[in-house]
């Protein structure tokens, strides 16, 4: 982890820089209104931890306190542990543990369905973005993206002489039983595998045979199935070959130096975003400071600070790319680089995650 | 103890079996923290106490040490009492429906305890409570009151009904019964009671994960959650200053009272 | 001397006041109703759990519409027929009902032993050694401890780098139902002891001598004399490991690779990753049926565990 504390250092060196220049111009930090409700001594955000929060803290947080005096508390509780306490706080109207929840995007669509997501369309710097930003399948802006990620497949290149695999195919080789590994619940698999067994994206999610009947084929090289942190773990411990996960994880072992590579199948990966929202319930001032955070969030030079720190692709066109990924099929600027990732809109993933994922289980203890 | 020698083979080998068991994964963890690389690995990767340095930068972490002291000095305020009163009622006395009472005395346990956080969230947070200490330290009180109430009656065999009546036709009446005969004849488990309830009540996070809020998390919380990225020897070296609080917490008391009280009865 | 003597009459001018206390609030003729007084603030401590099983159960028959993400106004058992019809779900019952039983044997087998030499030594040395293994455990985390048995039993870890020097190929020994289990045994193996330790240490040595004596052998003065006065610690520390493992969520989590879930591990994923939390609390109502069912069956058959006071009794 010193690597990323380097990183912060000069980031934050950046960071203020960049702030004294923002400061002078004046006009390139817009505030949401001329008058300003009284400020909470603190704001809360739920952050990953590790390298994820140290980012946020780099290109968000630390210029937003410098900004307007402001401290900002980062709560690590997982994105999914925190949602039935955010759920209950607005049911039974309380202040909500906290003022905002950095989400997958997928999560925060649950909440956004369910209402308890103030709405963010007022935001200034929403104008400069592109349309990654906008939360799919949802009316207006109840969340905001702010980067997007790839599911990439990660390999250890040791285990693969011959070059990258170019097909989940060739993950059902007999000499990969026992050591290819998957999310628990089997997302981001789901329509790449979808592909492999020879089925469409439109068959999504009326006929998604195909998917189960890759998935049955995967199962009988006997793959483990974990969560971000098992399988940074297992590529060290030498337990796998191959996984299905997010590149930010395999950026993140790479950078501890696991011998890891990663590659885009031909059947393509799964491309989904990441957001920021406000659960409702707090109040005027709360609620406004809150939102200034997320305007800042969209900020050029808070984007390029969080995001070099993340190694994703964000929402302000003209982000400079992190050394090294620049090209990387992890790292998709262009549409071209568009061509190979599947993105499905929040709203059928949330309607049918719990089917996909209980019949992914099915399989997989069966 | 002179005991056969079959007997000392036979008990002698499970308890090997079992030291090495208990104690591997500790050994491991307590080698990892001192490696001077990025990753836990063992034996670790060249030796320095970076990871340690690491640690005492970390003001959160310290604080979220306190705050779980406090909940587990209100777990064991709550629960001793508590639970002392009902292992003795269970020991001592017949009653009726005595197993269906045992069974609901049990709930704490045949409630998965993510069942048991979301309930208490809701109950806590119905009454507008959430955000305080102590309700995580009654929570914690709750889930792990069959341990309090279960080293008390397991130690009430060497309750003597003879002696309290001995006692009572002394003229003692049922307090001074109660805290002169009933009471010190159930102290192992009463002591043994009250160090597992501070022990789990410091160590638990799943129920208090879901009754704090980032102001008053407590260590295992923070703990958990960081993990939940990536596992970096920081942990590891948590991991080995708990310890070394609990040898210096177990060292105090057995200077103070003695070690051998656990064992002991009367 | 001098101290004690005068601090004598304060405490029985307490203690007076006590029994004066005592006596006003007790009601008459307590005889019966004692041991339910004695045992009512547990109850209304555990009344808290029942108060928040009341939103679980509640939760439990309502479904979720997952294009509002709210659940229906009305009641229905539509949960309880999804849970009893998924094969996935009968499979994990049964590997966790099947496995708390297995890890309950076990431990105790284990942990007798390790109780009886840690209360019988002489060597004080020995008695703490013991006790401190026992506690230190508990300071390393269920996930951290999982972590280490990666180290250890992985299959680039110690003992796979230990049976390479013979010659052996690596073994996978993670990621199985057998990993699982031994992960549950080690976790659950210092509460079992000290919930035995007491009832051990309850019992006189003298009877055993006396047993032998009479000509007993070692095994059948285990059999017929300590392991009967020990009932209670046997049956206190039996429940505790039955109960624990069967709603454990961390071991299967970790050390089974994500293929070995039990039923907690499917309520953590309704309540967290799927947002269903009418469905999670029906499997969780399920959960609670089977364990207590189990409980109440251990009760009744062992005849109320340590309602019977041993030997007073008789």
């Amino acid at each position: 982890m010193t690597f990323d504390k380097q990183i912060k250092r000069r980031d934050l060196l950046k960071a203020s820089a960049m702030l004294g220049i923002a400061g002078a111009a004046g006009s390139t930090a817009p505030s949401l209104l001329m008058a300003e409700p009284a400020k909470p001594k603190e704001i809360i955000i739920r952050a990953w931890g590790g390298p994820w929060v140290e980012a946020l803290k780099a290109g968000v947080s630390d210029p937003f306190t410098a900004k307007t005096g402001i401290r900002v508390r980062h709560d690590l509780t997982e994105d999914n542990e925190i949602q039935p306490k955010v759920w209950a706080a607005v049911a039974q109207k309380r202040t909500p543990p906290i003022h905002i929840n950095w989400d997958t995007t997928t999560n925060a669509t649950k909440s956004a369905l369910r209402g308890v997501c103030e709405d963010l369309s007022d935001l200034p710097n929403l104008k400069g973005t592109t349309d990654l930003a906008k939360p799919v399948g949802v009316d207006g802006y109840p969340i905001v993206n702010t980067y997007g990620y790839v599911y990439v497949l990660a390999y250890r290149p040791s285990a693969f002489p011959s070059g990258p695999p170019e097909s989940y195919h060739d993950l059902l080789d007999p000499k990969f039983k026992g050591r290819l590994a998957f999310y628990n619940d089997g997302i981001g698999f789901h329509f790449p595998a979808q592909v492999a067994g020879g089925g469409k994206l439109d068959g999504i999610p009326s006929n998604m045979q195909p998917c189960w009947d890759f998935v049955s084929k995967i199962k009988a090289q006997e793959p483990l199935l974990g969560e971000d942190p098992d399988f940074v773990t297992w590529f060290q411990n030498g337990e796998i070959d191959a996984a299905c996960t997010i590149s930010t994880n395999a950026l993140g072992a790479k950078r501890n130096g696991v011998d890891i590579a990663w590659t885009i199948p031909k059947e393509g990966a799964k491309f989904d975003t990441d957001g920021l929202w406000i659960p409702r319930g707090h109040s005027e001032g709360d609620l406004y400071w809150s939102k200034e955070y997320i305007n800042q969030a969209l900020s050029k030079e808070s984007q390029q600070i969080w995001l070099d720190g993340l190694g994703l692709p964000g929402v302000i066109p003209g982000l400079q790319p992190p050394t090294g990924l620049a090209g990387d099929p992890s790292y998709p600027t262009k549409p071209a680089d568009f061509d190979r990732l599947i993105r499905i809109s929040g709203k059928i993933q949330v309607e049918n995650e719990s089917e996909w994922f209980s019949k992914f289980k099915a399989i997989m203890q069966g | 103890m002179n005991q056969p020698v079959s007997q000392k083979l036979f008990f002698w080998t499970l308890v090997v079996i079992s030291i090495i068991t208990l104690s591997a994964p500790t050994l491991v963890v307590l080698g990892a923290s001192l490696t001077s690389g990025n990753i836990i690995v063992f034996p670790p990767d060249g030796l320095s106490l970076k990871w340690y340095e690491a640690l005492v930068e970390k003001q959160e972490l310290q604080d979220a040490f306190i705050r779980s002291i406090w909940v587990a000095i209100i777990c064991v305020f709550i629960s001793l009492p508590t639970g002392t009163l009902a292992g003795i009622a269970l020991t001592k006395y017949r009653l009726r429906k005595g197993a269906l009472i045992q069974t609901y005395l049990l709930l704490p346990f045949t409630i998965p305890l993510i069942g048991s956080g979301i309930g208490l969230m809701l109950v806590f947070g119905e009454v507008g409570v959430l955000g305080s200490l102590w309700p995580v330290g009654v929570a914690t009180a709750v889930i792990n009151l069959p341990f309090m109430i279960w080293a008390v009656s397991s130690s009430a065999t060497g309750l003597d009904p003879d002696l309290e009546l001995a006692a009572q036709n002394c003229g003692a009446g049922p307090v001074q019964t109660f805290f002169y005969v009933t009471l010190p004849s159930v102290m192992p488990g009463i002591i043994t009671g009250s160090l597992l309830m501070f022990i789990l009540s410091l160590n638990e996070f799943l129920v208090s994960l879901l009754l704090v809020d980032a102001r008053i998390v407590t260590l295992p919380v923070q703990v958990y959650n960081s993990i939940r990225s990536i596992i970096t020897p920081d942990l590891a070296a948590v991991s080995v200053v708990f310890i070394a609080v609990a040898m210096l917490a177990i060292a105090v008391l057995d200077k103070l009272v003695g070690l051998e009280i656990f064992l002991k009865s009367k | 001397m001098r101290r004690n003597l005068s601090s004598y009459p304060l405490m029985w001018r307490l203690m007076d006041m006590l029994e004066a206390i005592f006596k006003k609030i007790w009601p008459k003729g307590g005889g019966f109703w004692s041991p339910y007084l004695m045992l009512s603030p547990a109850i209304l401590l555990v009344g808290l759990l029942v108060l928040g099983l009341g939103y679980i159960g509640d939760a439990s028959l309502r479904t979720l519409d997952t294009s509002t993400f709210l659940f229906s106004e009305e009641w229905s058992l539509t949960n309880y027929e999804r849970a009893l019809i998924e094969p996935f779900i009968r499979s994990v019952i049964w590997r966790s009902i099947l496995g708390a039983t297995i890890v309950t044997m076990i431990t105790l087998l284990l942990a007798f032993p390790y109780t009886y030499v840690m209360v019988r030594t002489r060597s004080a040395f020995l008695r703490k050694f013991l006790l401190i293994t026992l506690f230190l455990p508990f300071f390393i985390g269920q996930v951290v401890r999982a972590y280490g048995w990666l180290i250890i039993l992985g299959k680039q870890g110690i003992v796979n780098d230990i049976l390479g020097l013979v010659g052996i190929e690596p073994l996978r020994m993670l990621f199985n139902y057998p990993s699982v289990l031994f992960g549950l045994i080690q976790y659950m193996f210092p509460f079992a002891v000290l919930m035995l330790a007491p009832a051990l240490t309850a019992i006189p040595e003298e009877i055993e001598a006396a047993a032998e004596s009479l000509g007993a052998s070692w095994v059948e003065t285990m059999l017929h004399v300590i392991f009967p006065m020990a009932k209670s610690g046997m049956i206190g520390a039996g429940l505790v490991v039955l109960t624990l493992s069967l709603t454990d969520f961390a071991m299967p989590a970790i050390l089974g690779g994500g293929t070995q879930d039990f039923v907690a591990n499917a309520i953590y994923d309704q309540f967290f990753r799927t947002s269903d939390q009418g469905f999670g609390s029906s499997l969780a109502v399920l959960l609670i049926v089977i364990g207590s069912f189990l409980v109440w069956v251990v009760f009744v058959l062992v005849g109320a565990g340590t309602l019977a006071m041993g030997a007073k009794d008789k």
